[in-house]
């Protein structure tokens, strides 16, 4: 299946059909472009699923509904929801073959556009509601997902919900947590993320208990929200609903005033306990590696869980070119792009390749040289350096066209005065294959910015041109050959 | 039994002397994998391979070590330890 784009005659934004309100009608829809696949023979939870699932997702295949898995009648497992760009588009209402930069544009249109949630007395996660003693996580089709992994990731394709207790900012993210035994899950939030810092800065030094809830198979919408990089204070669920087009219904968590999506199919509430640890990790994410980050995590009492009669759960089968690759690049990708704003670049667009596992991003300037180069640097190195190689283009190059991106990289960058390195302590993301066990630790790193522009002083007059079909020949030229080009028998 | 734990450095896993572990039981079932902390006592003698549980370790990055340990359960220690998170559960299995 190609999932690159294909040309479009009509604009792509008066194609935007509806957005899905819920998982199970965006597996319906998905069903309609050809981009899900049913299994419907009995799949082993222990690796089974998960090796299938990455097998499929190497092969940019399709999303893969689970529905007979072993211990687990009834359950089902929905895998790999946003993992290509064709749903990437479905999940904003766009046309499956949309390409990318038209996708970029209907995400940022959406995402100036915050629709605020409304909240409801139901939800339909409450058919089965399991609380306190009876609790236990393993009644969850649960996969062992990769061989070697610390334990059985149950959140991976989730919204976490956790609250600040002073401004009373609600942040939703999606962050792995995985089964430590039957009422406990062990999870990573980096620990600089959202959730990292309001429980390590307002719950841990008062020795409280922090709220949390799990949620899985809610709306794409709000998955999406919840992925994107968002600054502290900004309402993820006012996002989704921008997202969607229409307000996100939301419901009241029945142990505390957390708020999540009511169309969910699964939530676990508990709390972070502010003085009792267990085994995290270590696990294959989204790097396309399992780097070795285990044993410095988080651990959530689970008190409650409530689902569906016959609960779809939701997965991200992580590792290279996963659904964190898709949606960083997306949320994220927007995400650097206001940050590079607020910062004074003249940045004209940012895509984060999905082969770049969310450590490439590739910048596009409307003047560039080796300050804005620096400023772009400084900008991404801040709270949390994710992205340790960053490319800063002329805006004559498609920024999403890898082609030409490597093409202007290979030619443009001097190799001497073109690479600016800065070194980061305590923001580096402790994922990156490249540091070592004890960077890890320290959360150090280095961010690499390739200037990939030619200097803004040279004389226009004298800067190389490019020796291509756009840029070599006059316009008419150019018209003639098209229109004529079957007639060439080409 | 068969159980698995992960290692920080492989030369932490010992014999002649007991190590508090996160240990994972492999019984199949819904409850594989679950977790909880034992003190044990580890050893590769054929007697003890051939007579106690079974430990297999994986390494930092979840490669398997081929050779599993015999693994006698000393003492069981709970389900969680004590400290902050984000703390070195490794430092405090140590301390033990």
């Amino acid at each position: 299946m190609n999932h690159t784009a294909v040309e479009e005659k009509i604009p792509v934004e008066k194609q935007a059909g509806e957005v899905a309100k819920d998982q199970r009608s965006f597996i319906e829809t998905l069903r309609r472009t050809g981009d899900v696949v049913t299994v419907d023979r009995e799949v082993h939870w222990d690796l089974e699923l998960g090796a299938i699932s990455r097998r499929a997702t190497e092969m940019d295949g399709p999303a893969i509904v689970f529905k007979n898995i072993t211990d687990y009648p009834g359950q089902s497992i929905f895998v790999n929801p946003i993992s290509t760009w064709r749903r990437a588009a479905v999940t904003l209402g766009l046309p499956a073959h949309a390409k990318i930069s038209e996708i970029y544009a209907e995400y940022i249109r959406k995402d100036t556009n915050a629709i605020p949630p409304v909240e409801v007395k139901d939800a339909v996660c409450r058919d089965v509601i399991v609380r306190g003693k009876d609790v236990d996580v393993t009644n969850l089709a649960t996969p062992m997902i990769h061989a070697g992994d610390g334990g059985r990731y149950l959140g991976t394709w989730c919204i976490v919900v956790s609250k600040d207790p002073d401004t009373g900012w609600m942040n939703w993210g999606t962050y792995r947590f995985m089964i430590h035994n039957t009422q406990y899950l062990s999870g990573w939030p980096f620990p600089p993320s959202h959730c990292g810092t309001i429980l390590q800065q307002k719950y841990v030094p008062q020795n409280k208990p922090m709220p949390l809830a799990i949620i899985m198979g809610a709306d794409q919408s709000s998955h999406l929200a919840a992925t994107s990089t968002t600054r502290i204070g900004r309402d993820e669920a006012s996002l989704a609903g921008g997202l969607a087009g229409r307000p996100i219904e939301i419901a009241r968590c029945l142990d505390s005033d957390l708020t999540f999506p009511a169309c969910a199919e699964v939530v676990l509430e508990g709390e972070i306990l502010p003085d009792q640890i267990a085994h995290e990790g270590p696990y294959g994410e989204y790097p396309g590696y399992r780097s070795g980050e285990m044993g410095a995590g988080i651990l959530m009492k689970v008190n409650t869980i409530a689902h569906r009669k016959n609960p779809t759960l939701s997965m991200d089968c992580t590792g290279f070119k996963d659904c964190s690759s898709i949606v960083a690049a997306l949320g994220g990708g927007v995400g650097i792009q206001r940050t590079l704003e607020r910062a004074g670049v003249p940045v004209t667009g940012v895509y984060v390749p999905s082969e770049g596992a969310v450590h490439l991003c590739v910048v596009g300037v409307s003047k560039g040289g080796r300050e804005v180069t620096e400023k772009v640097l400084h900008a991404l190195t801040g709270r949390r350096t994710y992205m340790t190689k960053i490319l800063v283009c002329d805006d004559d190059i498609d920024i999403f066209n890898l082609n030409e991106v490597i093409h202007a990289w290979a030619t443009r960058c001097h190799s001497e005065r073109g690479i600016i390195i800065k070194h980061v302590e305590g923001s580096a993301q402790a994922l990156t294959p490249a540091y070592s066990q004890e960077e890890r630790a320290r959360r150090a790193g280095a961010s690499a910015a390739f200037d990939v522009t030619f200097p803004p002083e040279w004389d226009r007059l004298e800067t190389p041109v490019r020796a291509t079909f756009d840029k070599m020949f006059p316009e008419e030229v150019q018209k003639k050959v098209l229109d004529n080009w079957k007639s060439y028998g080409l | 039994m068969e159980y698995q734990t992960h290692a920080r450095h492989m030369n932490d896993i010992q014999e002649n002397k007991t190590l508090a572990l996160t240990i994972r039981d492999l019984s199949p079932g819904k409850h594989k994998y679950t977790a909880r902390v034992a003190r044990v006592q580890l050893s590769r003698s054929l007697e003890a391979l051939a007579k106690w549980d079974k430990l297999w370790v994986h390494s930092v990055v979840g490669i398997k070590d081929p050779q599993p340990w015999g693994m006698k359960i000393v003492e069981e220690l709970g389900i969680t330890v004590p400290g902050k998170p984000y703390s070195d559960i490794y430092e405090v299995l140590a301390k033990m």
